[in-house]
């Protein structure tokens, strides 16, 4: 179900990205320059086209004094025209034929309207030419005519006169003519003519040369007048600036179109914005849902975890208690165990001690003292004549030879004797150890009390004095000054008193020579007691330094194994630490045991 | 202070001798303006072209040929020989300022040199060549392809050579004429005499149609307006119809463009039918048939002393 519609998802996902695509691709680039250029170089023709007609106009008028402004027009607009052209096809390249049509038509009526300004300017000189000399035709009639008059009779003066006045006439009606022309004034100008014809034919070749000139000119007037309006009107009247606004249209449609398009194109973004608005909002939601769907299942977990997470905590609390108890019965079967041992090992020893004390007491009941007391007897019966006894009796010569054997007797008794009671103190020391560690176990109770730590060493050193004397061994005392400190005195004492006759049988060795124990105290911070026995003697090997304080480890042959490991024991009670240092066999031996010590506050 | 600067200045504008500083006069007849800058690879190639025999299909003619640029821009033959020696069928105009003209040829059938050029080569009276030949012999010349690569993008071709060409003859303008000097405001560029030669040329009304800057040469106009020239002359050819021939427009008969009289003293014969051999026959012809007026020897003499001050100076490249 879920995947279904992850699936369905990812697919609608995918089209409205496809259709994104899509719409871009086929949303065109839209570019109005062209459009506008071409609008632009359309209206610069029609303007120019415009000027072209008002120049024609003052070129009739005389105001162009030559046809350059014309000319020069042509070759812009020639120009313009590529232009436009140009742009015109590159804007209607879906359908060329339109702009074919419409531009070839404009270019036609363009060029037929050039044709007719071309026709302008021819009659519009000969025009300017006839009516500029009229004029002066006039009065070149006049000048020949005048002189002539002169010498004529009344009557040929006259009719001269008369020609004078029409040529005048005709040529007063031909410049008002020229002017503003009417069709009556056309009549009566070629009436003129005819008249000034029928009168030429009488008159003399001078003149007659003359007239016809004048009548020449008059009539190219009239004729090229006519022509030259005509032409005009024709010109203005070419659809030039229709065509180009036809152009315009034509552009101006497609632009439309163009721009009705990329409209059309902007909606459907806009509705595939919307729509893609819809999902995200969609999902929007799903997501907070989910979110809250998540938000629950955490809290859950939380819960179930907390739950159990108290729970572990109970087991553990029952699991501690179970193991609290475990450790007491394991330290009541421990110390059975300790106390069997140590009962054992007492037992053991008493065997010795109970030998050696029989043969002492046998050697004591077997003592040859009472040979010597009967020596004595004989001695005391002949105190009067001793010096006689001893010399004269038969017995009595024997007596100095008998107390001689007896003293030598008597002494090796007294040496076997001080053998056993040797051995006696020796098992009775053994005896003092094993009890002394079994007290250790023992004494698991934490009883701290004020310490002169100097007189606790005093101490451990005074229960091994007899055994530095022995093995001639000096002690040196490197105390720093410390103050009374809160301490297990019990505990403290254990630890020194074996830490200092490990050291002495460390320094036991047969080949006797003077050994040094040295002890130091000293404080390493103002709650960290420092106490060091070092010594001289046989020292540790490397592998066995970490193995020395392990229960029931010993290189002694007489040992057990108790000493070190009850002494880190009772360092780690004390919340201290007991550490072993040697640089090998024959290097002799350090032990340091650091313990946390609170000073006692002086009382005044 | 700018003020004195320039009052200073306006000092020393009064101050000059030179008569450059009088003002133009305003007539119908303009001076030639300075030669537009033109790319001097192609006018050079041009030029060269223009000289170059084998535009014509037997490498016998050369627009200088006809054109011959030390006597006026045209030659003194009533009708010029084409291939094969064969007579044109009008009298050679010049190529001096034909780039001022707004059409080429007598009867104005081209719209641009370039059109002009395009006819003179394909016409089987003139060089009878055609384009594709011209552009093979051309790429051949190891010269011409180098001089073209550099002058255009695309080398040797029809429009390129077409378009050196013109580019050529649009540097062949005569301007420093005294008459334009005297335009511009050099009054003693030209004698009283001369002066008054062209009072007489605008009263007589040659003007109406010889006139702007190439005094000639921007409008059609029909040879024999006051009189029927071709009744009077006989042996009508076919060029004698004029823009008829390309019009096909019975208005167009016997019009022509109307000839530039820039350098009109060095490009005798005249007319398209070569007809008028001096000055003096052209201008008693014009004011027959055209101007349809009588006028005094002397006149006609003071326009011809007119005439002789429009004759310029070739600049540029022909120097």
């Amino acid at each position: 179900m879920k995947k279904s519609l992850q699936r369905r998802m990812a697919i609608l996902g995918l089209v409205f990205a496809t259709l994104l695509v899509f719409l871009y691709i086929k949303n065109p680039a839209h570019d109005a320059t062209p459009y506008f250029e071409s609008i632009a170089l359309l209206r610069q023709i029609k303007q120019l086209d415009a000027r072209r007609e008002l120049d024609a106009v003052k070129s009739k008028l005389g105001v162009n004094s030559s046809y350059d402004p014309l000319v020069n027009a042509l070759s812009e607009l020639d120009t313009l025209r590529g232009q436009v052209n140009q742009l015109g096809i590159q804007q209607l390249q879906a359908t060329p034929a339109d702009w074919d049509r419409s531009f070839g038509a404009y270019r036609d009526t363009a060029e037929y309207k050039t044709g007719l300004i071309e026709q302008f300017k021819t009659h519009n000189a000969v025009l300017r030419n006839s009516l500029a000399f009229l004029p002066t035709a006039a009065s070149d009639i006049r000048n020949v005519i005048l002189p002539m008059a002169h010498q004529e009779q009344d009557e040929n003066r006259e009719v001269l006169e008369q020609l004078t006045a029409q040529v005048d006439g005709v040529l007063l009606n031909s410049l008002v003519f020229s002017q503003s022309a009417t069709d009556g004034q056309v009549s009566e100008i070629l009436t003129g003519l005819d008249k000034l014809a029928a009168v030429s034919m009488s008159l003399p070749p001078a003149v007659t040369d003359g007239l016809d000139i004048f009548m020449a000119h008059v009539r190219t007037l009239i004729a090229e007048h006519n022509r030259v309006n005509e032409l005009l009107s024709t010109i203005a009247a070419v659809p030039v600036a229709a065509h180009i606004d036809d152009l315009e249209y034509l552009l101006s449609s497609v632009e439309q179109k163009a721009i009705a398009r990329t409209q059309q194109y902007r909606q459907y973004l806009l509705l595939l914005s919307a729509v893609l608005a819809g999902l995200l909002l969609y999902l929007a939601s799903r997501l907070v849902r989910s979110y809250a769907v998540i938000n629950r299942v955490n809290q859950q977990l939380k819960a179930a975890n907390d739950n159990l997470e108290q729970r572990v905590q109970d087991r553990t609390l029952e699991l501690q208690q179970a193991q609290g108890k475990l450790v007491d019965s394991a330290r009541q079967a421990g110390m059975a165990e300790i106390a069997t041992n140590v009962l054992h090992n007492v037992g053991n020893v008493l065997n010795s001690v109970n030998i050696a004390a029989d043969q002492a007491m046998r050697q004591v009941r077997t003592s040859k003292v009472q040979g010597l007391a009967r020596a004595m007897q004989m001695l005391n019966q002949h105190a009067t004549d001793l010096g006689e006894y001893i010399t004269q009796d038969e017995k009595g010569k024997l007596l100095p030879g008998y107390l001689n054997q007896l003293t030598e007797a008597l002494q090796a008794e007294q040496q076997s004797i001080l053998n056993e009671l040797g051995q006696l103190t020796h098992s009775v020391d053994h005896i003092k150890e094993i009890v002394s560690t079994q007290q250790a176990y023992a004494g698991a109770a934490n009883l701290v009390e004020p310490l002169q730590i100097d007189s606790v060493i005093e101490d451990a050193l005074r229960m091994n004095n007899s055994a530095f004397t022995r093995h001639q061994v000096t002690v040196v005392k490197q105390f720093s000054e410390v103050p009374v400190l809160l301490l297990d005195k019990h505990r403290l004492l254990l630890i020194l008193i074996n830490l200092i006759s490990n050291a002495k049988n460390a320094m036991a060795d047969p080949a006797g020579h003077a050994r040094t124990l040295t002890l130091s105290v000293a404080m390493v911070d103002t709650a960290t007691l420092q106490i060091g026995v070092q010594d001289d003697g046989q020292g540790i090997e490397p592998d066995n330094l970490t193995r020395i304080f392990n229960h029931g480890f010993t290189t002694r042959k007489d040992g057990h194994g108790f000493g070190l490991h009850s002494c880190a024991v009772a360092a780690m009670e004390m919340g201290g630490n007991l550490t072993a240092h040697s640089d090998g066999p024959g290097k002799g031996a350090a032990f340091v045991l650091e313990l946390p010590a609170q000073a006692v506050q002086e009382m005044p | 202070m700018p003020m004195r600067s320039l009052s200073c200045s306006l000092a020393l504008l009064l101050l000059l001798p030179t008569p450059l500083s009088a003002s133009p006069r305003h007539e119908p007849i303009t001076p030639i303006s300075p030669i537009r800058t033109a790319d001097p690879a192609r006018t050079e190639l041009g030029k060269q072209l223009f000289h170059d025999v084998r535009l014509s299909a037997d490498n016998s003619v050369a627009c200088v040929s006809c054109h011959d640029l030390s006597r006026g821009g045209a030659d003194s033959r009533a009708h010029s020989l084409g291939i094969g020696g064969k007579p044109t069928a009008v009298n050679t105009p010049t190529v001096f300022n034909a780039a001022l003209n707004f059409r080429q040829f007598w009867n104005g059938r081209a719209d641009s040199l370039e059109a002009q050029i395009d006819a003179v080569i394909e016409n089987p009276d003139e060089m009878g060549s055609k384009w594709p030949d011209v552009v093979a012999k051309l790429v051949q010349d190891a010269n011409y392809k180098a001089a073209f690569s550099l002058a255009y993008p695309d080398g040797v071709t029809q429009a390129n050579i077409r378009n050196a060409i013109a580019t050529f003859e649009r540097t062949l303008l005569t301007p420093d004429s005294p008459f334009d000097r005297y335009l511009l405001g050099d009054a003693d560029a030209i004698s009283a005499d001369e002066k008054a030669g062209y009072l007489k040329f605008k009263q007589y009304g040659c003007v109406a149609c010889h006139q702007g800057v190439n005094i000639g040469g921007n409008m059609y106009q029909k040879f024999g307006v006051m009189g029927d020239y071709f009744k009077q002359r006989g042996n009508p050819t076919d060029a004698d119809l004029g823009r008829f021939l390309v019009t096909r427009n019975e208005e167009d008969r016997h019009v022509f463009k109307v000839p530039s009289l820039r350098n009109v003293a060095l490009t005798a014969p005249y007319f398209h039918d070569a007809s008028a051999r001096t000055l003096k026959d052209a201008v008693d012809v014009m004011f027959r048939y055209q101007l349809g007026r009588a006028a005094s020897q002397e006149d006609k003499a003071s326009i011809i002393r007119f005439l002789k001050t429009l004759t310029g100076e070739l600049r540029g490249s022909l120097q």
